[in-house]
């Protein structure tokens, strides 16, 4: 935004999705007024809507995977009864307003940025799109190959980092409505229909699983029609809950390789976690899991071990729920909320002759901080961290909207409040004994993207401590404790290991 | 200390009250009250205040990128510099300078681009001279052995291996290093393999860099949000009045005019649609004369989801899904880079064809008077947009300040969008995208 003007269109804006608000299951046409969340910022100019609905990847059904993305994309990428695409873009283009879907396992949320002096018509074109998109052939035949090419190119090819982290949602959600990618599998995107897209659309845009947002400079009342709006447009929902069955149990180091011509192996760790931010345990694992991998800084124990000392990679994290990275912020995306989430570990990609060491100094350092816990002074500076940057999360109207809204569906207080007051009140021993009921280092899903997968699991398996090689002299402080990483013992359950040429990951649902 | 001009500051903040961030043409663009000055050393801080209660972002301003690195097979220290930074000094070595920016809870980090590094952190307010003590004393006192030196240099491949994972590395790479014959910007920022795999080796090179580029004339500090100004002044002085300054000038060479056009065919060995770059050689930045922003508009004619291009080969062919085009303010003249992802893989000839036919066209068509002014409306709306919290802010002025050293810049340049006429769009295509100033790369995936 701040350099020259390089204008690009990417196509989609391709959100990840999200979703389950607990719905309402009246037939009486009216929106939960509770269910509108507002974030006035009277002096901006700029103001910012989202509506997040109920619906999400788990909603696709078998053999139709990726039909709640591409109905999202659909309305972020199509048209409206009045307008086609073509004019629509051509109407937003001199405001330099946006509208955006994201859609990811549960919940579905359109996004609309505009500055106040094009409001009205702005508003006209965004309602339009939500309660009735074009649904255009040729729109459906763009986007559905846009999404096609993200699992053919995009992930298989062209982001190792992103490979493995869907390899491991795979294999973690094996048998699991997560399974599949927020985009589709191959296959099913193939078989989807745009009668199929209408349907779903019908179906799961409803009044009674919907819930408004509006932030920044809007008019008085402004919250309330958008409100009045839909709920006079929108269909009535069937009000059933969705079924969401618990994650299969993992069986010691599970191991999933995607095989590819990689430059660098990346590596990723996971397991499903029993909370959410729902949950009391959610704070104090949210110190010990800043303490553990914070995200893109050196506060974790995994980025200063790893690469501050070892200078193994670019970076190493942990983290308690789905996380996306904001633009080239270091904050989590709003509005990917679930009502099951889980833990992992992301090791950037690391030279192949350090993977094996890499992949076992991460997971015993997982399994230190389940056995010996935090020290008192480790506490208490993770926990004046966060307290201080929970702040930052919100610098913007737009995200603080989409945190609010976070805390609707979770049923907390606003986010940012809930880990200033919940963090003020825990104790060390608070933290501990929270890590020792939900984390663990021994059973776990792990995904490694490499080019020679046999290699590595030979390594693996076989009773010879794993190579380091560095670019130094280094202190026989880090050797003494190289040696007790390479004689850490995987618990590789052999039942468990999976070889995948990267040509054959997300064609289906396995 | 020298005081700076404040040329502003009392019309913007009554734009400020009346409306926020104004995106009018009849307005400047960048609203908010701002006061400067100027070290004896030749430090100059710029103060931006921004409504943000208890919020404040500190930017440290090098004017120094890749273009700095001039010397055969030292591609990539600006990059690798920026990550040294965080390797400590006497008083704070590394583990006590992470943990007093952990204890802030602050966002802090850094980037490098071809022409500048910034050291950026968002805070608390309260923080600011924690912030200035920590910020002042890496710059003035670094300290780094040789065995964290060559550490690092495991963590720069690592960053390089992520990035290269994806082919449009690969491509940028390329395109560089066709198009640029001696000038730096053949190399991109994050460096040549062959370079990043020798730096264990070139410790002194590294010490010799930051002798050269970390001085105060070649920095600003600009801090936006909730700060008393008198007290930033004070602290500046405190902490920054130590600082050495120097004397290095690069010596950059000029890249020749470009005789013909240059192409080249290049492999993926992983799964991946084709892409393809046409480059041509661009006007420098520059907020006095119309050839850049007549570049940028033309950016938006050309490839902006109005344009005919966007309109056939998306949504009418349906033979593209990423098309992009622009050049990115540098302070030598970049490359215009075109870049497309093909979804057909048997029609790049015809996208090709139909990309350079509308750049043509552009030569001898005068655009229609409302698009031109839509153009406009949507790159003013567009811009003021992202000038939302202060980290965003800070770093929009110290682009402009890395490019010129003047704050106003970035009003100046957005007047003279409003002053690009359809003949300077004509006339500035007609300069520029000549077949003999351009250069094409295809990548394609790897046969079986």
């Amino acid at each position: 935004m701040m350099s020259r003007r390089h204008t690009a269109w990417l196509g989609g804006g391709l959100g990840l999705a999200l979703a389950m608000v607990a719905c309402s299951a009246a037939d009486t046409p009216a929106l939960p007024s509770a269910q509108g969340v507002a974030q006035p910022a009277p002096n901006s100019p700029l103001i910012t809507l989202r509506v997040m609905f109920d619906t999400g990847s788990i909603d696709d059904p078998a053999g139709r995977e990726g039909l709640n993305a591409l109905t999202a994309l659909m309305i972020g990428q199509g048209g409206t009864a009045d307008l086609s695409y073509q004019e629509l873009t051509a109407t937003l283009y001199p405001w330099a307003a946006s509208i955006s879907t994201q859609a990811d396992k549960e919940v579905t949320t359109v996004i609309g940025e505009v500055h106040v002096d094009h409001l009205k018509p702005f508003y006209d074109i965004f309602r339009e799109l939500i309660v009735a998109p074009r649904f255009d052939e040729a729109d459906f035949a763009r986007n559905r190959d846009f999404l096609s090419n993200g699992i053919v190119a995009g992930l298989r090819g062209n982001d190792d980092e992103e490979l493995g982290k869907q390899a491991l949602n795979a294999w973690l959600y094996e048998g699991h409505p997560y399974a599949a990618t927020e985009l589709g599998t191959e296959e099913g995107l193939a078989a989807i229909t745009l009668d199929d897209v209408a349907a779903h659309h019908g179906a799961r845009y409803t009044r009674d699983n919907v819930m408004v947002g509006v932030g920044g400079g809007y008019p008085d009342g402004f919250l309330a029609r958008v409100e009045a709006d839909l709920v006079a447009a929108l269909p009535a929902g069937d009000g059933a809950a969705r079924a969401l069955p618990e994650p299969r149990h993992l069986q010691g180091h599970e191991l999933l390789f995607v095989e590819k011509d990689a430059i660098a192996t990346a590596i990723s760790i996971g397991f499903p976690l029993e909370i959410t931010r729902s949950d009391d345990d959610f704070y104090p694992l949210m110190v010990a899991n800043s303490y553990l991998g914070e995200h893109r800084t050196f506060n974790g124990r995994l980025m200063n071990q790893m690469r501050g000392l070892r200078g193994l990679n670019y970076g190493d994290y942990s983290y308690i729920e789905q996380f996306i990275q904001d633009g080239g912020s270091t904050f989590p995306v709003p509005n990917i909320p679930r009502r099951q989430q889980f833990f992992s570990i992301w090791i950037r990609p690391v030279p192949h002759h350090n993977a094996a060491f890499a992949l076992r100094q991460a997971i015993r350092e997982l399994a230190l901080l389940v056995d010996e816990g935090l020290l008192e002074e480790d506490f208490e500076a993770t926990r004046e961290y966060l307290v201080n940057y929970a702040n930052l999360y919100v610098q913007t109207t737009s995200r603080r909207l989409g945190y609010a809204m976070d805390s609707r569906f979770y049923g907390t207080d606003f986010f940012v409040d809930e880990i200033r007051s919940r963090l003020m009140e825990l104790t060390v021993e608070d933290v501990n004994a929270a890590v020792r009921r939900h984390l663990q280092a021994d059973h776990l899903a792990i995904a490694i993207v490499t080019s020679d997968a046999e290699g590595f699991r030979d390594v693996l398996l076989s009773d010879e401590p794993p190579s380091i090689t560095y670019n130094t002299e280094v202190s026989d402080d880090i050797l003494g404790e190289d040696e007790a990483i390479k004689g850490y013992e995987l618990s590789i359950n052999t039942e468990r290991i999976r070889i995948v040429p990267v040509e054959e990951m997300f064609k289906r649902v396995s | 200390m020298r005081r700076g001009p404040n040329q502003w500051c009392l019309l913007a903040l009554a734009w400020l009250v009346l409306s926020g961030v104004t995106a009018s043409s009849q307005e400047r663009i960048f609203p908010f009250p701002t006061t400067e000055f100027e070290l004896d050393n030749g430090l100059r801080v710029v103060g931006v205040d921004y409504d943000s209660p208890g919020i404040v972002a500190y930017y440290t301003v090098v004017r120094t990128g890749s273009r700095n690195e001039v010397e055969p097979g030292f591609s990539g220290y600006a990059h690798f510099f920026e990550h040294m930074m965080f390797r400590g000094t006497e008083k704070y070595p590394t583990d006590a300078y992470t943990d007093a920016v952990k204890r802030l809870g602050a966002d802090s980090n850094a980037f490098t681009t071809d022409d500048w590094t910034a050291y950026h952190t968002v805070a608390s307010a309260d923080a600011l001279e924690t912030i200035i003590d920590l910020e002042s004393d890496r710059f003035l006192n670094l300290d780094y052995s040789i065995d964290d030196y060559r550490t690092e240099a495991g963590a720069i491949l690592g960053e390089y291996n992520l990035n290269f994972s994806n082919p449009v590395a690969l491509l940028r790479e390329s395109v560089r290093d066709l198009a640029y014959t001696t000038h730096p910007y053949k190399h991109t920022t994050i460096g040549l393999l062959e370079d990043i795999q020798a730096m264990p080796e070139h410790y002194d090179y590294s010490v010799e860099f930051y002798d050269r580029y970390y001085r105060p004339e070649n920095c600003f500090i600009v801090v936006v949000g909730d700060f008393d100004p008198t007290e930033l002044e004070r602290l500046a002085e405190q902490y920054y009045g130590a600082w050495e300054p120097g004397d290095f000038e690069p010596t950059i060479s000029v890249e020749p005019p470009q005789t013909e056009e240059r192409t080249a065919e290049i492999t993926w060995p992983n799964p991946t649609l084709p892409w393809m770059t046409i480059a041509y050689h661009a006007p420098a930045f520059s907020d006095e004369t119309i050839d850049m922003p007549a570049m940028d508009v033309l950016s938006q004619l050309l490839f902006s989801q109005t344009s005919p291009l966007f309109q056939q080969l998306y949504l009418s062919d349906q033979v593209v899904d990423v098309l992009s085009g622009g050049a990115v303010d540098h302070r030598d003249p970049p490359l215009f880079e075109v870049l497309i992802r093909i979804t057909k893989p048997d029609q790049i000839d015809y996208v090709r064809d139909t990309v350079l036919a509308e750049i043509e066209r552009m030569k001898t068509e005068p655009v229609d008077p409302q698009l031109l002014a839509d153009t406009k409306s949507a790159m003013r709306y567009s811009f003021a947009s992202g000038l939302n919290s202060p980290g965003p802010i800070a770093e929009t002025l110290g682009h402009y300040l890395q490019l010129t050293g003047d704050p106003e810049t970035v009003n100046r340049v957005y007047e003279l969008y409003d002053q690009v006429t359809a003949d300077d769009i004509q006339a500035t295509a007609a300069r520029y995208f000549a077949e003999t100033n351009r250069t094409v790369v295809v990548l394609t995936q790897e046969a079986e």
